[in-house]
């Protein structure tokens, strides 16, 4: 096998990964104009979850829907619980300058991701541990040469094949998604058709707690739970969501990918050391060439 | 045009509280054994950092997430310059400053063309990726290892003056001119003509850039003012014994931000507050949880878990901090 074949087949089934983290931050981004930090922060303590519930003799699948399901819990509750107090507060003097109204949600964020971390720490002593995967991490053969792409890979190529197909379906079928479409684009209209706004912006981070919460499921496998082991993942993740667009669902799948192709390819043919300094220089790269994202829109500021 | 209340630039008051600060942290070391000594001076230098933070974001309204990272460049280039020049560690100190602020000069440059969680993620990129350049270029920067420097021993003329001087409460007496320094610089900075240009971009960029100010160009002098304040905290923090990226993990940003919050961005009294609650709660913390027989594995977090909730209850309860609510309190007794 080639180096070249061994990095496009990792990185096809890494970017898959990354694009599930970076779809979940567009989904908070265009729903409730914040970029959620805590957002792995609280997939790592799905798949804590999920970790326990299969030391406890659940099923494999069984854990992977509980995981979900309270991803999409632990989304809502994030927005119900702080965001929408936080941005609906209007008495704040704080809040009345306009860099605070986005920096404040930022701390939050912040706040949440240091608190989940910490409780995983005190509920599960924050040792390295690993999680199962469904499917043998063996390499697939065809006769005698085996392919650079393992089984495991092929499952989370899969699953986020799946997922995108449901998403695009829910956003271009669904009146629900059409109400979140048109309550990004524009609340205030969206608001007048008779849509409650604040309930889609709640869906928006239940789904993006989903999302989340099945990269959390899919790439510990590989690299092994822990309160810090996602931290990574959002980086790559924002950067992903920075490179194709911010404000695209479709630009954020393609930047995961795109990461998921550059890490693997700095990975095969230059060093593991270098992957930090590759994705700083490629954000910085992106924001220069071209800040909106490949697939974003330029934004317009209103006075 | 109304009359703008201006202080003067070089104000009595930021003056004596400067010399205050000074004062108190002397003499409340007298009072302390050894170990809090220590942990006196980590306030004084950390202090700096934090206040690079209320320049940034309380006073101009940017957030970074990656002040840590700006530590890491002057505490290396600090350490470099003395184990590989064999300059005196004071020199190194000022010259720290100097190449912080050129790198927040870069950063500026990039960041003024960012808003909000844009330049939030870019820092926390940063704050990943900087200490990582260590151990890529291991020959230059020595890798995880890390450079080994520290405050010396204190000079012969100082324990003439004053007696026996430990090796603590030296690293106190280093630091705290720095402090007070870096203080009165702030406490004028937001007074002057700049520092009302900051305000002005912070809390409407089109209102102040119809009002003439060039936003981009205050972007980026606010950067490098806090970079400097940050590299000379960076520079001051590494000198207590090693430079190396543990010393600096993305955390260290975390909680600096914390610290700035917690206190009330926009106030410097806030910033001091804020510094020593990050410092001195783990401590409190550990005392509590011994006493009350709490297993070890459960300790260790609980730090985190205490300042992560205070800065979840500051956020909800009143953003502007401790500061703000003080003076929300004030306000109600006048009427």
């Amino acid at each position: 096998m080639t180096p070249f074949l061994t990095a496009f087949f990792s990185g096809t089934a890494q970017g898959a990964i990354y694009a599930l983290v970076s779809l979940g931050l567009v989904l908070v981004w265009r729903s409730a104009g914040v970029v959620n930090f805590a957002q792995m922060g609280q997939a790592m303590f799905t798949t804590y979850i999920a970790s326990q519930l299969i030391q406890n003799n659940y099923s494999y699948w069984s854990a992977f829907l509980i995981a979900l399901i309270s991803g999409a819990a632990l989304g809502a509750l994030v927005d119900l619980g702080l965001m929408r107090p936080l941005t609906s507060r209007k008495n704040s003097q704080l809040l009345n300058s306009q860099s605070m109204r986005t920096t404040i949600p930022v701390i939050a964020s912040l706040g949440i991701l240091g608190v989940l971390k910490a409780l995983a720490g005190i509920f599960w002593a924050g040792e390295e541990r690993g999680f199962p995967s469904p499917v043998a991490p063996n390499a697939i053969k065809i006769g005698d040469t085996s392919l650079a792409i393992t089984g495991f890979d092929l499952f989370v190529i899969g699953t986020v094949f799946l997922t995108l197909v449901l998403t695009t379906i829910f956003f271009t079928k669904t009146g629900m998604g059409l109400a979140m479409r048109a309550s990004a684009l524009n609340p205030e209209v969206t608001r007048l058709s008779g849509i409650k706004v604040g309930s889609v912006r709640t869906l928006g981070w239940a789904i993006s707690g989903i999302a989340s919460s099945l990269a959390g499921l899919l790439v510990t496998p590989r690299t092994n739970l822990s309160p810090n082991t996602l931290d990574l993942l959002l980086i790559i993740g924002f950067t992903a969501a920075v490179v194709g667009g911010l404000s695209s669902l479709a630009g954020s799948v393609l930047g995961g990918f795109i990461l998921g192709y550059v890490i693997s390819f700095v990975n095969v043919y230059s060093a593991p050391e270098n992957v930090f300094i590759a994705i700083l220089a490629f954000l910085l790269l992106a924001l220069f060439l071209r800040p909106q994202g490949i697939l974003g829109s330029k934004e317009v500021r209103s006075v | 045009m109304s009359k703008v209340k201006t202080h003067k630039v070089i104000g009595l008051r930021s003056t004596l509280l400067s010399l205050f600060l000074f004062l108190f942290f002397i003499l409340l070391s007298n009072q302390f054994e050894p170990y809090n000594q220590s942990q006196l001076a980590n306030i004084a230098m950390l202090l700096i950092a934090v206040l690079s933070i209320t320049l940034l974001t309380g006073a101009s309204g940017q957030i970074s997430l990656g002040q840590g990272a700006i530590m890491a460049v002057g505490g290396y280039s600090s350490a470099l310059l003395v184990t590989r020049l064999g300059l005196s560690m004071w020199l190194a100190f000022i010259l720290a400053i100097f190449v912080s602020a050129l790198f927040g000069l870069f950063l500026g440059l990039a960041a003024a063309r960012l808003s909000g969680p844009y330049l939030a993620g870019t820092t926390l990129v940063m704050a990943l990726a900087i200490p990582s350049i260590a151990v890529r270029f291991e020959t230059f920067f020595s890798g995880d290892v890390g450079l080994s420097v520290d405050y010396g021993m204190p000079p012969e003329w100082l324990t003439k003056l004053i007696g026996e001087v430990s090796i603590e409460e030296w690293s106190l007496y280093v630091v705290l001119p720095f402090t007070a320094v870096a203080l009165f610089a702030v406490l004028n900075l937001s007074n002057t003509r700049i520092g009302r240009t900051w305000r002005a971009v912070r809390d409407n960029e089109v209102a102040a850039s119809l009002a003439g100010i060039n936003i981009g160009r205050t972007k980026v002098i606010v950067f490098v003012c806090a970079s400097g304040l940050a590299g000379l905290a960076g520079a001051l923090y590494g000198f207590r014994g090693l430079v190396a990226p543990s010393v600096y993990p993305t955390d260290l940003s975390l909680t600096l931000l914390t610290a700035a919050v917690i206190g009330g961005l926009r106030s410097i009294g806030g910033a001091i507050f804020g510094t020593f609650v990050i410092v001195f709660l783990p401590d409190l913390i550990e005392k509590v949880t011994n006493n009350l027989a709490i297993p070890e594995t459960v300790g260790i977090y609980l730090p985190a878990l205490a300042i992560g909730l205070l800065l979840l209850l500051t956020v909800i309860l009143n953003p502007r901090g401790a500061a703000g609510a003080l003076e929300h309190l004030r306000h109600k007794k006048k009427h």
